[in-house]
């Protein structure tokens, strides 16, 4: 027992300063606004990715025997990082943009990395959690909380209508239902004028049961930006999806999404039901999305079709691949690099997309698996392959 | 309505269908050999038309006129050159994602069509700006009533489909095609067999990128305009049609390319509420049509191995 | 920590001391100008024609000895979509350095992004984006625009045409905002002169092929084709018209008059014609000076239809900063005061509501592969004929 305990300090203390080392320079990214400072911290993070290889057992081993210490001071730094922020309006903007496009990254995470579902409309389910929190925020009949919920339950149930075909297909065949459907969505909404048309639509803010959304809270004689709220909000939503998915991998279900997924034949034959699994990682994930979409929608505060289109789709689904299929903390990190870094290319101005596009060859040529690859499931908590 | 009109709308579904076609078989070759999805075809078609610009520019500047010379060597240089990319892309880039998730394979095309795209945006001269592309062809044109028929609208859809039926005589009758068949069902075998899989990918990818630029510079023939972002919707709908006609044959992509073309001017002329919805349209009865034959309509002859 | 901050303080005080013991006592004060469009994707040309006049308005004023300040212009790209413009204004809100922006070409990113330039106190000047709204949904002190809207601009259009004698249009326009409005607005102004229209046809923005909606137009038989979009379209559309064999005059919206659609369209443009709201700038003093600068300072992309907007609104908005000093508020104050100020695009005067109230409208028509103004060109004077059935 003690010497398990002496051999496992070490790992937590591992995994805290890579905690506290991650958040420093999330913090110095999010700040630094000079060239040549993104430029030197980018650099930072390549020489990190080398050099992180070698603490990586004992990063793994501090996040499977010390779980709740290392996922609380995760939760703990993501908070540090709001209150350091309290008063800067942009810095948080991109914060909590970052963590709401993970949690639809991790909608999509769960059909595509799980279930083999492709889906090339994950910024049409993002755009109807926002259209629905724009529709019904205008009402004002229902609380911005439920709202929130309806905006995943309606991407949901919108999704359904794509069930039968995506269930049907398969590989190839199935993208392009998901594809068509993303085109038809903008298209539609473009044409059609009761969702405010091409002009787009603006959106009210969240409200929790009387804190208003709309301004800041001023905390210790300090007024805070009030994106401080929509913050707050994004990590809470985060986290929650965060739990949910990985509870579902670890789950019997996740067990037979992963077996769907790898061989379809071979996991009927175990009478795994096909069809229930799919359906269910389908809608499962299109709430997510939607959810993340409403109160994106809140946050930004005004939507219009051009901001949800195919392309929109395929930058989610550029981040899924990019963190690696499956992979929940590579869903986090691509997130923050697929949103962070043409948001910090703007010095770039017009050069900034194909600078972003290089560098995204470049990690994908690096590490083809994606940045950090799923590992192999494990069935007994803390036990890994003989070294 | 007019016999004529009726006409006009066939010949114009004709010209568009060959178009789409011509992209979808470059999506099936591709599929076929690799089974990958390569976005950055439709960015590659308009690198290929212009490619085939800057020749055309080049070799006005040189003194030659005749149209017919104009529009060969043209077509030559802006085909050699796009292989070659093609055959570099699959060199640098798919071959050494071969052993990653094939989707990430799709991640690294699709940021390369953005590469591409953006390129042409900032790095031609004026590149953001829609560029003519000359009319090389003789534009004699029969006219009946409301019926207009160009001789060089005849000439792209001849060369369209000759293409597309030469492509796949290559593929069916000849040892490369045959290679390239033996590659696409069982890459392990085909390598047992002696062939070389480096070469015949290599070779694939070039002819799916060189057919990409001719589709390219019909479309500057026959629309007179490139600009750097026509690749994007084409490509788009170049997939989707060599899906819906299934990835099987190359007949399939020939099926899917027409049946879209007929979606989208069926869309435009015969809804009665509004044009715009074409699109809405069009992308509807594709996915009814996949929920309906989920293998496309000309099924893949394949079974699971259990 | 703290002594680290003070030592670090104390290097900095240093090294600030020996700057300025050797820069001249004169150096000014740095303010800074922003400027938001789209300088990637589908509109990049005229965001990036539109971005480089900005720069040439401070660069000509930074050179000219007689400003107070060094101006240094910010320039972001909006992608044309409303949520990377509310990122990009948020950044360049919160960043008290900026004292005024000169903002958007798209409208719907212009009507997402009016409440942070309120919430912020931010004075912002529309140089391109042509939606009513912008100006007139909100009653906000910090919004204004120099460009006309398209109310006014489809006013005169639909009453020059007429007057010409034409009576039937088709229309086609692009499904984005910008396309829809004109749409709305030329078919009321054609009605309310007597004007019948055909038929109307909503097209995608990314569009290619137009046959099948010109294949019913040369059914319809229209005496005018009016398309209501961009450049890039205007060009595929007046291709496909003749591709088609469709005899009619083509009127195209403002987004068509730029250098791009006669080169792209080749001879087919002669005889096209188009409004542009502003004076006809190359008869402006200003405006041939404008020309000249902007030659000279040999931008890779031209300065397109919207070019001379935004020089004139960071032109304003740099006059506001000499005349009252770097502040918002004091800036804002100065602006709703602007009455007949002299600008390349004629004298702007704005109303209640930001919106300037003179814009005049210009007449254009491509002559020899070139947007001449009406009245100079050879039609005006009866020598070339618009098509007329």
């Amino acid at each position: 027992m003690t010497m398990k305990q002496s051999t496992s300090a070490a790992p937590l203390a591992v995994g805290l300063t890579a905690v506290a080392a991650v958040a420093a320079y999330f913090w110095a990214f999010l700040s630094v606004e000079s060239n040549v400072a993104v430029l030197g911290l980018l650099a930072l993070a390549a020489l990190a990715a080398i050099f992180s290889r070698k603490i990586a057992p004992s990063l793994d081993r501090a996040m499977d025997e010390h779980d709740c210490v290392m996922h609380g001071a995760i939760l703990a730094a993501l908070l540090v990082l709001i209150a350091l922020f309290a008063e800067d309006h942009f810095p948080l903007l991109m914060f909590s943009t970052t963590l709401l496009y993970m949690t639809a990254a991790l909608g999509l995470n769960i059909q595509f990395g799980y279930a083999g579902i492709v889906n090339f409309a994950g910024a049409a389910f993002f755009g109807i959690g926002s259209y629905t929190s724009a529709v019904l925020t205008a009402q004002g009949l229902v609380p911005p909380i439920l709202i929130l919920v309806l905006g995943g339950i309606i991407a949901a149930a919108i999704g359904f209508v794509l069930i039968l075909p995506v269930l049907r297909t398969r590989g190839h065949y199935s993208a392009v239902v998901t594809i068509a459907f993303s085109v038809l969505f903008v298209s539609f909404l473009q044409v059609n004028d009761v969702l405010g048309g091409p002009q787009g639509l603006s959106v009210g803010a969240m409200s929790l049961l009387g804190w208003d959304f709309g301004t800041g809270p001023t905390l210790f004689g300090v007024e805070t930006s009030f994106y401080v709220n929509y913050a707050l909000a994004s990590v809470a939503l985060a986290a929650l999806a965060f739990t949910f998915t990985r509870r579902l991998e670890r789950s019997w279900l996740g067990l037979s999404l992963d077996a769907v997924r790898l061989d379809e034949t071979a996991s009927a034959c175990c009478g795994i039901g096909i069809r229930r699994a799919k359906v269910l990682a389908f809608g499962f994930g299109n709430l997510l999305i939607g959810l993340a979409g409403a109160l994106f929608g809140m946050m930004i505060g005004y939507i219009a079709p051009t901001s949800f289109t195919f392309s929109d789709s395929l930058l989610m689904v550029a981040i899924v691949l990019l963190g690696g299929m499956g992979s929940l903390w590579g869903t986090a990190l691509a997130a923050a690099i697929v949103v962070l870094l043409p948001e910090k290319l703007q010095v770039l101005q017009e050069y900034r997309f194909l600078l972003f596009s290089v560098m995204v060859i470049a990690m994908l040529l690096f590490r083809p698996q994606g940045l950090l690859p799923r590992g192999v499931r494990r069935f007994v908590p803390g036990w890994r392959p003989a070294e | 309505m007019d016999i004529g009109l009726l006409g006009q709308y066939l010949v114009n579904g004709i010209m568009l269908g060959t178009m789409y076609a011509l992209v979808a078989v470059g999506f099936t070759l591709f599929f076929g050999v690799l089974d990958i999805i390569k976005f950055s075809h439709g960015d590659v078609l308009m690198l290929g038309a212009f490619i085939g610009f800057s020749a055309y520019l080049g070799l006005s500047a040189l003194g030659v006129s005749n149209p017919w010379v104009l529009v060969v060597c043209l077509t030559v240089i802006a085909v050699a050159a796009t292989a070659a990319l093609g055959a570099l892309i699959a060199r640098t880039l798919i071959l050494k994602l071969k052993s990653a998730p094939p989707l990430n394979t799709l991640l690294i095309t699709l940021m390369l069509g953005i590469a591409i795209r953006e390129s042409v945006r900032l790095f031609f001269p004026d590149g953001s700006n829609p560029k003519m592309f000359p009319p090389l062809l003789p534009s004699s044109a029969m006219e009946i009533g409301h019926f207009t028929l160009r001789a060089d609208s005849v000439i792209l859809v001849a060369v369209g489909l000759i293409l597309i039926i030469g492509l796949n005589l290559v593929v069916n009758r000849t040892r490369l095609g045959l290679a390239i068949r033996a590659v696409a069902q069982d890459a392990e075998t085909a390598r047992l067999m002696g062939i070389n899989y480096t070469m015949i990918v290599l070779v694939t990818f070039a002819i799916g990128s060189g057919t990409a630029a001719i589709a390219g510079i019909m479309n500057g023939l026959y629309y007179n305009e490139i600009n750097f972002g026509m690749g994007l919707l084409l490509g788009l709908i170049g997939f989707s049609a060599a899906i819906i006609g299934g990835l099987g044959s190359l007949y399939g992509a020939i099926l899917g390319g027409f049946l879209f073309a007929a979606l989208q001017t069926i869309g435009a002329v015969a809804l009665p509420f509004a044009s715009a919805y074409k699109d809405v349209f069009a992308f509807a009865v594709v996915i009814a049509l996949m929920a309906w034959k989920p293998t496309g309509l000309i099924a893949e002859r394949s079974s699971d191995r259990v | 920590m703290n002594t680290i901050s003070r030592r670090c303080l104390g290097v900095f005080a240093a090294a600030a001391f020996a700057v300025t013991a050797v820069t001249p006592v004169l150096a000014k004060d740095t303010v800074k100008i922003a400027f938001v469009g789209p300088l990637t994707g589908g509109t990049s040309s005229l965001g990036l024609g539109g971005r480089n006049s900005a720069e040439l308005a401070v660069k000509l004023r930074n050179a000219d000895g007689k400003s107070k300040y060094q101006y240094e212009l910010v320039a972001q790209d909006d992608e044309c979509k409303p949520n990377v413009g509310v990122q990009v204004v948020t950044k360049i809100a919160a960043d008290r350095g900026v004292v005024g922006s000169v903002s958007h070409y798209c409208s719907a990113v212009a009507m997402g992004t009016l409440d942070i330039y309120h919430k912020f106190g931010l004075p912002m000047i529309v140089w391109g984006a042509v939606l009513p709204d912008i100006t007139y949904s909100k009653d906000y002190p910090e919004i204004h625009r120099v460009n006309g809207t398209m109310i006014n601009q489809n006013e005169v259009a639909a009453k020059a045409m007429t007057a010409m004698g034409y009576k039937t249009w088709a229309i086609l326009h692009d499904t984005t905002d910008y396309g829809k409005g004109h749409n709305l607005y030329i078919t009321k102004y054609l009605t309310e002169n007597g004007a019948r229209v055909l038929g109307t046809f909503g097209v995608t923005a990314d569009q290619q092929d137009f046959t099948a909606e010109l294949t019913k137009v040369k059914e319809l038989n229209p005496e005018v084709v009016y398309f209501g979009g961009l450049t890039p379209i205007g060009v595929r559309i007046r291709q496909q018209m003749d591709k088609l064999g469709i005899n009619a005059q083509y009127q195209g919206a403002s987004g068509i008059v730029s250098e791009a659609y006669p080169n792209g369209t080749g001879a087919l443009a002669e005889g096209t014609i188009a409004f542009l709201e502003g004076g006809p700038i190359e008869k402006l003093p200003g405006g041939q000076y404008f020309a000249a600068e902007y030659a000279k300072a040999n931008y890779a992309q031209p300065a397109d239809a919207y070019g001379p907007f935004a020089y004139a609104a960071a032109m304003l908005l740099i006059d506001a900063v000499e005349e009252v000093g770097p502040n918002r508020k004091k800036v804002t104050e100065y602006l709703a005061k602007i009455k007949d100020h002299d600008s390349i695009i004629g004298p702007i005067t704005f109303d209640d509501h930001g919106q300037n109230s003179a814009p005049m409208i210009t007449t254009y028509v491509v002559q020899d592969g070139k947007w001449t103004v009406w009245e100079d060109s050879e039609y005006a004077s009866g020598k070339r004929h618009l098509v007329k059935k």
